[in-house]
């Protein structure tokens, strides 16, 4: 799924947070959308989502207008799962979607595999570890074959083993389902591991887009150098 | 020591010879605070819900309305209830004070607000969190509802139970609007005010300590359904 914003504006309190004057995620590219803290990161994931209404502007998925929430998902820096078993977390989604108990199970099954979720699946969620939650949460998140995953900041306080396994899974589940990722980090490592594709926003702006490689190694602009130099406070 | 080491006996004994007055007195306040605790729920969980999820002009007075109805005196609603049931009174023409339907209305005024604000506070909490985890799953506003019950389950129990509490062991409202009448009106906690005024502690003791065990298998309940939630 391509992404396409036009004029795209969001204010709170009458403080302009988003101005995307335009922009676009190709179909099926991992894109990495860094910036500083109050950059408005948070707030187009949330835009793109439906979680929020824009002021003014419009994004285009596919081309179209309407939000395709049955193929989007997100998942958040701290999410929440439901107070049932790792494996009632996962099946949630596809329940919804009247999928039939023997292709949930067997669904299930393969996300726990890959995300080595298999010795949990029968625990309560309340009783995982904060690296177990968010790999639960991207397994319930990638249990529908969704056409475009969002993340803000899914590795943010988790140890470095587990953000390679999630790490590894969004490049998996890329090149095998072509899902477009949408990546909010302040890892400018991770970005420029997982992702082919980077966004710069500063003060809700679009500074600067362009593979990760060039505008985290070579930075075309004086603001994402100073940012990526660690001049700019996060 | 005497008193209490009787009464205790006594209780034993009522209950092991099957006291019809006992048994009638007790069916009695269960299915008065049973009928008045299942519409309380039916009116106070939507209502809670309501409150919880959607914003509207003189929602905070309503809050606050809520909050000070849930610690009103029970003679006040007791009296309030009989003002407006007695013959004299807008519903009159009904004839319900001294019924147990009368009790079950004074009982339905005390418990309701209990189980609003209740609900209301842990859809509050719960609400928004559920709300976009569900839109990003792709469940629609039903199915968004039926997730937010389901994570408020522990807290429903909660409020219910805790609306039971206040039913069964209530005595002003009902005994203004009961009267305590014998085989028609008259419930365990009435009976207990008016044997001690008699001076029959050990009956009194009896049908107190049977309050009390009806009141310890109900969270007895209560707790084991939290427990199998939480384990």
């Amino acid at each position: 799924m391509d992404l396409r914003f036009e004029n795209l504006q969001k204010a709170y309190e009458g403080k302009l947070v988003l101005n995307l004057h335009e922009g676009t995620i190709k179909s099926g590219s991992r894109t990495a959308v860094i910036g500083p803290n109050g950059a408005g990161k948070s707030t187009l994931l949330n835009l793109i989502a439906g979680l929020d209404t824009p002021n003014a502007g419009h994004i285009y998925y596919s081309g179209s207008l309407n939000i395709p929430a049955r193929e989007i998902t997100l998942v958040f820096q701290s999410p929440y799962l439901i107070s049932t078993t790792v494996e009632r977390n996962i099946a949630y989604p596809l329940k919804l979607r009247g999928w039939k108990e023997d292709a949930i199970q067997q669904r299930v099954e393969e996300l726990c595999g890959e995300l080595n979720l298999m010795e949990f699946r029968r625990k309560k969620a309340w009783k995982l570890s904060g690296g177990e939650t968010q790999k639960v949460a991207l397994a319930r998140a990638l249990s529908f074959h969704p056409k475009l995953l969002l993340l803000d900041e899914p590795t943010a306080n988790i140890d470095p083993a587990t953000t390679g396994e999630i790490e590894k899974m969004l490049e998996t589940i890329n090149q095998r389902e072509q899902t477009t990722v949408v990546l909010i980090t302040h890892n400018l490592a991770q970005a420029r591991r997982v992702c082919d594709r980077c966004l710069f926003l500063k003060d809700g702006e679009l500074v600067e887009e362009g593979s990760a490689e060039e505008l985290l190694l070579h930075p075309r602009k004086a603001l994402t150098a100073k940012f990526i130099a660690g001049e700019l406070l996060i | 020591m005497d008193a209490i080491g009787q009464g205790i006996a006594e209780a034993f004994r009522l209950i092991a010879s099957g006291d019809a007055e006992i048994f009638e007195i007790v069916g009695l306040s269960l299915y008065v605070s049973c009928l008045s605790v299942l519409i309380s729920t039916c009116a106070g969980i939507p209502a809670g819900i309501f409150l919880g999820i959607h914003e509207f002009r003189g929602k905070g007075i309503l809050v606050r309305l809520i909050y000070t109805f849930m610690s009103t005196p029970p003679v006040i609603a007791g009296l309030t209830v009989f003002l407006i049931l007695m013959r004299r009174g807008p519903l009159g023409r009904f004839q319900l004070n001294y019924t147990p339907t009368a009790m079950i209305i004074a009982q339905i005024c005390l418990v309701t607000p209990i189980i609003i604000g209740l609900t209301y506070n842990i859809v509050k909490e719960k609400a928004p969190v559920i709300s976009r985890l569900g839109i990003t799953l792709g469940a629609g506003s039903p199915a968004r509802m039926k997730l937010l019950i389901y994570e408020m389950r522990v807290g429903l129990t909660t409020a219910v139970v805790s609306g039971f509490g206040r039913a069964i062991s209530e005595v002003g409202a009902v005994m203004i609007v009961g009267g305590n009448i014998k085989g028609m009106t008259r419930v365990m906690t009435t009976y207990i005010t008016e044997l001690k005024g008699m001076g029959n502690y050990e009956r009194a003791i009896a049908i107190g300590l049977i309050l009390l065990t009806l009141s310890f298998l109900i969270n007895a309940v209560l707790y084991h359904f939290q427990e199998r939630e939480s384990r």
